[in-house]
């Protein structure tokens, strides 16, 4: 391998990471959303590594059916903004407390 | 009870019994049924102490021949290893102590009946008599030191319930805190040596502390310091260096109470304790150096501050101060006779002293010696001639009792190797003739257009309308002559006492070292020179106050009064009150009361209250997480996440 699995593991550490912040501390749905496919890109990207470094296909087949399911959650959560904003009038996450 | 009903001195614990019970049971029904009727409670009163005083009589009488203590006991605090008996001693110390005290209080209870008559506080009056009558029969006749401790405690309570007998007034009441605060102090002390003393020697019984045993079990130090802290509380309750100031301020009392408390038993009470443990305490000599000297410092001191007193009750609390550092002397110097006999005699001359006193106060409601003395005191012939001859007792004058007393206490100083001692009583012989004469020839010899020194310049000169008129006290001024009498013969019969009492010295000796258990110190030889020089310095006293009083002519300014510094310095009680205000005011308010207050305040209040707000301030903290927000959730979910994931890759927990 020409990049050690290390470093793999780094960059897709740092990049979930960027994601977690993302998710937790930008006020806007849409942006919690865009965490959740960063946090997911980050994970393709291990199990990427993964199946280079044990020679394994099964990590890439992982890749696709992690994009498929991303692409579903995707499209399902932006109908469930859409609506939440036409039942509030914001994006904010703190306007969405009765579950308190 | 363990006692042998058989003989006659066995069957003392029958006569003890009704001596120390029946004051109290006079005390307890006064106190709660009979306040109303004035007559009845001071018919029990004065019954209960006549009965104590028969008892102590029959008591001497039958013990006059025995050789060696009688104890009565009964155990009262056990537990493992301590075992306090609680009881009665008897020895001859005792049965001459008891019918001191008894015959002083009864004296001074039917004094009373003259003296307190119309005062709305009578019942209550003779209801703390009795207390104190119970409280200092058991306090000579007590076991052990515990229990001595516990009447000695009472006897300051009693003190403290009778100088703030008249409690309306805020000198009265200042001045019973004042005491009973000062003898705390001492007590303290006192608490301290016994318990060192118990706690080595497992034993607080006196009969032991007196033998030899006691002192092969402590070592020097230890024995050295319990000495000197047993000390302290002589100090404190018989009134010497330092503890001092209280005693002339607790004359606010009425002149009874002076008479009984603070001149013949209860100040007493701390030179019968020092004659009690006399065995134990002179095992350490360097403890008596240490005895001796504050017996003459406060000797010496109080005797100025007589010298220039104006009121008649102060000038003998000053001497009874400087007589009781006289028995301290004695007693420090060895002489264990000459202690005891002093103290015997003293109770004698000073009760009567103060009883004649209180006559010509109650009389003409002041205390002031110079308008006694104007008013025409001079007029009331019985009372005028005892105080005449219990001067010339106290002043040392043959034939009276004191003349034997001071014999026999310089006798003991000029047995000491250092002359310093001697010389110190013999100034206090002088200084003591000269007060005392002062005060006999302002009184009895008055002038009338001189008006002495200037008051103004006494600040602890009473105002003329006398600290003893209380605020209630009926029929000044109308001449009572049936109380006249009811006071008068108790001064009789003390005076009585007084000349004969000289002369059973020989016979008191005998019966005092019978009862010396360790062997009491050799009684001086033919010291002749030291008496003839004690005689001679009293009369030079006496002529010194005749010059400056007594002759016709003489303007009644003393020699003192001539110097102000000097007269300032005495009358400010060489400035030990200023010393203890300041003490207390400097050290104990804004020191260490201030830091207590601070600690608790600023630490443990705030403590508290912090670790509360920090509890608060937490939960609110703790709350963002329960608002509602889905951010914090899906924060919360990672970190328990990381957190799992730590504790299953690496064996950390």
């Amino acid at each position: 391998m020409i990049v050690p699995f290390g470093h793999v593991l780094l960059v897709a550490g740092i990049l979930f990471a960027l994601g977690v912040f993302c998710a937790v501390v930008r006020r806007n749905l849409i942006m919690i959303v865009l965490g959740i496919e960063i946090m997911l890109n980050a994970v393709s990207i291990v199990f990427a590594g993964a199946a280079l470094r044990w020679n394994n296909l099964e990590g890439q087949t992982f890749v696709l059916f992690i994009l498929a399911v991303a692409a579903t959650e995707v499209s399902v959560g932006l109908a469930i903004i859409v609506y939440a904003f036409r039942r509030t009038g914001s994006f904010d996450p703190s306007k969405f407390n009765l579950l308190r | 009870m363990f006692f042998h009903s058989v003989l006659s001195p066995q069957s003392s614990v029958l006569l003890l019994i009704p001596a120390t019970m029946l004051p109290f049971a006079a005390f307890l029904l006064i106190f709660v049924f009979t306040r109303k009727c004035p007559r009845l409670s001071a018919w029990l009163s004065i019954g209960s102490v006549a009965v104590s005083l028969v008892c102590s009589f029959v008591l001497f009488g039958l013990n006059l021949k025995m050789t060696g203590p009688i104890q009565y006991s009964v155990r009262l605090l056990a537990s493992s290893g301590l075992d306090i008996p609680f009881g009665f001693l008897l020895d001859p110390l005792n049965l001459l102590m008891i019918v001191v005290v008894s015959a002083v209080c009864f004296l001074v209870q039917v004094y009373s009946l003259g003296y307190m008559a119309g005062d709305p506080g009578f019942s209550r009056y003779y209801s703390f008599m009795s207390l104190f009558a119970w409280a200092m029969l058991n306090l000579t006749l007590s076991l052990t030191i515990l229990q001595l401790y516990i009447f000695w405690e009472l006897v300051g309570l009693t003190s403290y319930l009778l100088i703030g007998f008249w409690y309306e007034k805020f000198s009265a009441t200042q001045a019973g805190k004042k005491a009973f605060v000062m003898t705390r102090a001492g007590d303290a002390a006192f608490f301290i040596g016994f318990l060192l003393l118990f706690l080595h020697t497992g034993n607080l019984s006196i009969t032991d502390l007196n033998g030899p045993a006691v002192s092969a079990a402590l070592p020097p130090p230890v024995l050295t310091l319990s000495a000197l802290l047993i000390f302290g509380g002589i100090v404190g309750k018989s009134a010497q260096f330092p503890l001092l100031t209280w005693l002339p301020d607790a004359m606010e009392g009425p002149t009874p109470v002076s008479a009984l408390l603070h001149s013949a038993t209860m100040v007493a009470a701390g030179v019968y304790l020092f004659a009690r443990l006399f065995p134990f305490l002179r095992m350490s000599p360097a403890a008596m150096e240490v005895f001796l000297a504050i017996g003459t410092i406060s000797m010496l001191l109080s005797s100025t501050m007589a010298i220039v007193s104006r009121d008649i009750k102060k000038v003998w609390a000053y001497s009874t101060i400087s007589q009781l550092g006289f028995m301290i002397m004695a007693l420090g110097a060895g002489g264990y006779f000459a202690g005891v006999f002093h103290l015997t005699a003293h109770a004698g001359f000073k009760s009567l002293l103060f009883l004649c006193s209180g006559v010509f106060i109650h009389r003409y409601g002041t205390n002031d010696v110079y308008e006694l003395g104007r008013l025409g005191s001079r007029r009331m012939i019985v009372p005028t001639v005892t105080i005449i001859l219990a001067a010339a007792a106290l002043s040392g004058f043959p034939p009276l009792s004191g003349y034997f007393s001071k014999e026999a206490v310089v006798a003991s100083l000029a047995e000491l190797p250092n002359p310093a001692w001697l010389l110190a009583g013999l100034a206090g012989v002088f200084l003591t003739a000269y007060y005392s004469f002062r005060l006999i020839f302002i009184l009895v010899l008055p002038r009338a257009l001189e008006p002495g020194p200037p008051a103004g310049l006494d600040p602890t000169q009473t105002s003329a309308g006398g600290p003893n008129s209380p605020i209630p006290h009926a029929g000044v001024e109308t001449g009572h002559e049936s109380h006249y009498w009811v006071m008068a013969w108790p001064l009789l019969i003390l005076t009585a006492i007084t000349v004969i009492l000289g002369f059973f010295r020989n016979p008191l000796k005998d019966f005092l070292q019978a009862g010396l258990m360790a062997g009491g110190a050799a009684e001086g030889g033919p010291f002749a020179w030291s008496h003839v020089a004690a005689l001679g310095l009293a009369v030079a006293g006496a002529v010194l106050a005749w010059v400056e009083f007594g002759r016709s002519g003489a303007k009644q300014i003393g020699f003192v009064e001539r110097i102000p510094p000097l007269f300032r310095l005495f009358s400010e009680r060489w400035y030990i009150d200023h010393f203890y205000g300041l003490l207390v005011n400097l050290v104990i308010d804004r020191g260490i009361s201030y830091l207590c207050y601070q600690n608790d305040n600023k630490v443990i209040d705030r403590g508290i209250d912090e670790l509360a707000e920090g509890t608060v301030d937490g939960g609110r903290i703790v709350a963002f997480l329960q608002s509602g927000m889905i951010q914090y959730r899906l924060l919360v979910i990672f970190a328990v996440m990381v957190l799992l994931a730590i504790y299953f890759f690496f064996p950390v927990i």
